[in-house]
């Protein structure tokens, strides 16, 4: 099984992982206190901006963010139909639109899209190990952890391929139980022989990581890759801080000219 | 080689070591082993007697790293092991060959700048040739995958190797490349190896160890010795050794084989052999032959000099004769994604059939299988049991005329006790009393009687594999399709397996079966398929007459040919 895609590296893939990480955990908590919806617009612009760096062909990214874009319009749109509000636009049965919660609909949603298009560009241009290992390099994170995050991600693709063998031989057997108890029952016949599997081969991974002088080993760990702080970091948290700043600055003025804080 | 004046590499003094839990046994009691510098060892003994634990006692991997009760009088374990296991997906933890190799040398605090040329070394002396060390290890080949662990265990400059069953999961080619490699390295070193396909190395090895199945030591001799004096003990727990099979057939003439048949299968294979026989006799041959002897070929190859066509084209003559095929390909090809991975020409199955699939890993043996079950998408004619594929949609429809078995039995097994396995799939129409006797029924012919309750996990390989067919076959389908049945089942288990297909076979069934190991193909089964190149070819080694005559002779046989 194959989990993936072929793509080129660019300058956002030097961008030091631990730092890309912190980074895109701060821009979280900065949209938590964003109320205001101009601002959230502006702010989500800035990080859509980046996927066109990330390598990946546009049409593949648009697939990648398909289930971002369905939660932008289910999310915008519950709040826009159902929540509360003065100046009433719209009424149709229970649907009821009102300025406030169009704003705030359009506010949530934009959030929700800021959010999804940070983490998709944190891990299209991160590859699992180059983070663990930064992990490990720039934030002490232990080395027994970093590995079996490693060992485990490893463990994925296999898992996929034991999954498709599994439900072929299901499909054999050819009974499909129905309802609320039959999906409890296909659960179980998924879930048992996969975690079954899934903790032999952990076992054996173990012993052979320990074989490698995982625990035993000199006690001073060298890396086969460095990670540092480069010129691309600079480039990065400079794109951040402008954007977020001028985000904020230009929020006062426009696009929308009324209403503008959702709260 | 003077082994007994070096110094001593590994030693045990009353070994007493047990499994986590407090019912289970003893595994060895006070066993005494010293494994001189520069030794070549091999561990043999029954499934289950303990060798792998202790492979991992002798190498201090245990109980440092794995915790095992264990207790010893005086344990020496080498300075620097290195090991190398046997299932090739479990032993990386890293995405790419270049890292996985780091990740040993990182664990030694070898500085990053020495790494690449270190890599380099180390795969170059496990003979493992990349273009690009930085290649994803999910793109090699399972062999190549060995291979590369071969190359890890080196990246720890080891002193001593342990190789537990490296080539167990590997077809052929890749068993003798990863044998090969270890050849080139372990000079010099101690080597302690537990292996059951022993053919290519036994000779390398200066002791063999052999075990009995409660963990105590049977022999301690060089390979000539052990092969000479204790073939009894070998037999009887059922351990590949130089030679198995042509004792094992030699047994089945004599007409006793005390522990691995079931009364009555001697029988069989004994009609078998009449059987071919009578295909020989057609062609023009005279005199007693038999599948089960050493040259097997002999009467077939006479055969076709008789017959020359092709192996299918002469069914397909005998065809009207013989009762309508249970398989039908033309131009068929079994799909992966748009392109196809597997082509047929026309081939035919008729029941009595026993057809063996072989190719390397890969090639597509498990794609032809799986599209004939409708599993994976095909193109070109099908035709199961007088059914076309047009009325074959989906995976159920197929499996109502074929029988399907996967590699790992435990992937088929879905429910908790062997008894509702086999009632789970049997048909909705069978109720009540007759359902139970069904199920006793299939237990009995299956040899499951009295593990009714059991959970399917808690089986014996053979057990499981054996759970396999049964559920598969429980709808009473003659057409078997088997891929690698006696993967991880020891010589005993796989002398059963076969003798339990010739059963079934002589009852009118089908089967056709993937395998890697050319004893089976050449003792067993009545034809041969390679595939190679995403083509499949019908061999005609075996195959000409003996297809074709297996049916019409099992014919005449229950016409009353005497036994």
């Amino acid at each position: 099984m194959n989990l993936t895609f072929p793509h080129r590296q660019t300058w956002l893939h030097r961008v030091n992982p631990a730092h890309k990480l912190m980074v895109s955990a701060l821009l979280f908590v900065l949209v938590l206190f964003t109320h205001n919806l101009n601002v959230m617009i502006l702010l989500t612009a800035a990080a859509l901006l980046p996927l066109l760096f990330t390598g990946h062909p546009p049409l593949r990214l648009l697939l990648y963010a398909s289930p971002f874009l369905l939660l932008f319009v289910s999310s915008a749109s519950g709040m826009m139909m159902f929540g509360t509000g003065d100046t009433v636009w719209f009424r149709y049965g229970l649907i009821r639109i009102s300025e406030e919660s169009f704003y705030r609909g359009l506010h949530l949603g934009f959030r929700s899209l800021q959010v999804a298009a940070v983490g998709l560009t944190f891990a299209l241009t991160t590859r699992p190990v180059a983070l663990f290992y930064s992990l490990m390099q720039q934030l002490r994170l232990p080395a027994r952890y970093a590995y079996s995050f490693l060992a485990a991600f490893n463990m994925l693709p296999l898992l996929a391929g034991e999954f498709l063998i599994l439900r072929q031989s299901l499909q054999i057997r050819g009974r499909r139980p129905r309802g609320l108890k039959g999906y409890y029952e296909r659960l179980r016949m998924y879930a048992i022989p996969l975690l079954a599997q899934c903790i032999r081969r952990a076992h054996r991974t173990a012993a052979a990581m320990e074989a490698k002088r995982f625990g035993s080993g000199s006690g001073v760990r060298t890396y086969y890759y460095r990670y540092s702080f480069t010129g691309a970091d600079v480039w990065y948290a400079g794109y951040i801080v402008l954007s977020s700043v001028l985000a904020w600055q230009l929020g006062q003025i426009g696009p929308f000219t009324s209403a503008i804080d959702v709260r | 080689m003077t082994a007994a004046a070096s110094p001593v590499a590994v030693m045990a003094e009353r070994l007493r070591l047990k499994y986590p839990g407090e019912q289970s046994p003893l595994l060895f009691q006070g066993l005494n082993v010293t494994i001189r510098h520069g030794e070549k060892v091999l561990l043999l003994g029954p499934s289950g007697c303990g060798k792998s634990t202790l492979l991992q006692v002798l190498g201090g991997l245990a109980p440092a790293a794995i915790p095992i009760p264990l207790k010893a009088d005086r344990l020496i374990v080498p300075e620097r092991a290195g090991y190398v296991f046997q299932d090739p997906d479990a032993q990386f933890c890293m995405p790419y060959a270049d890292e996985e190799l780091a990740f040993a040398l990182e664990n030694r605090g070898v500085p990053q700048e020495r790494m690449p040329a270190f890599i380099a070394r180390c795969l170059e002396e496990a003979g493992l040739k990349l273009d690009d060390p930085h290649t994803p290890i999910a793109t090699l080949s399972q062999g190549m995958k060995q291979r590369l662990a071969v190359a890890s265990m080196l990246a720890v400059e080891p002193d001593t190797l342990l190789l537990d069953e490296p080539t167990a999961l590997l077809d052929e080619e890749g068993t003798a490349q990863v044998w090969d490699a270890l050849r080139r390295i372990w000079e010099g070193r101690t080597v302690i190896i537990v292996e059951h396909k022993i053919g290519l190395i036994a000779d390398d090895m200066d002791r063999i160890l052999l075990f009995a199945p409660d963990g105590s030591f049977e022999a301690d001799a060089p390979p000539d010795v052990i092969f000479r004096d204790c073939r009894s003990q070998l037999q009887q727990y059922g351990i590949w050794y130089p030679g198995f099979w042509e004792d094992y057939a030699a047994d089945r003439l004599e007409g006793h084989l005390p522990k691995l048949v079931a009364p009555g299968t001697a029988k069989t294979i004994c009609s078998a052999g009449a059987e071919l026989e009578l295909a020989a006799g057609s062609a023009g041959i005279a005199g007693s032959t038999d599948m089960e002897q050493t040259q097997p070929t002999a009467p077939s190859a006479a055969a076709q000099q008789a017959q020359p066509q092709s192996a299918d084209s002469g069914s397909a003559q005998l065809a009207a004769a013989a009762p309508a095929p249970l398989l039908e390909l033309d131009g068929f090809a079994g799909l992966r994604g748009r392109a196809a991975k597997v082509r047929t020409g026309k081939l035919f199955v008729y029941p009595g059939d026993w057809i063996a699939v072989t190719g390397a890993n890969g090639a597509g043996k498990s794609t032809l299988l799986l599209a004939i079950m409708r599993l994976v998408r095909s193109e070109g004619r099908l035709c199961l049991c007088g059914v076309p594929e047009q009325r074959l949609r989906k995976a159920k429809q197929a499996a109502e005329h074929a029988a399907y078995c996967f590699q790992n039995p435990e992937f088929q097994l879905v429910t908790d006790s062997v008894r509702d396995e086999l009632d789970y799939s049997l048909p909705d129409t069978l109720q009540g009393e007759i359902r139970d006797a069904h199920v006793r029924q299939l237990m009995s012919r299956f040899r499951l009687n009295g593990l009714g309750s059991r959970h399917p996990y808690q089986l014996s390989m053979g057990q499981k594999r054996r759970l396999s067919v049964a559920s598969a076959m429980a709808r009473g389908q003659r057409l078997l399709l088997l891929d690698e049945p006696t993967f991880g089942l020891d010589a005993a288990g796989t002398a059963a397996m076969m003798e339990h297909l010739e059963e079934l076979r002589r009852d009118g069934c089908a089967i056709v079966m993937i395998t890697h190991d050319g004893e089976l193909v050449r003792r067993f089964t009545t034809r041969h398929w390679l595939v190679e190149d995403g083509q499949v070819h019908a061999v005609p080694f075996t195959a000409a007459t003996p297809s074709a005559a297996s049916t019409t002779a099992s014919l005449s046989f229950k016409g009353g040919l005497p036994e």
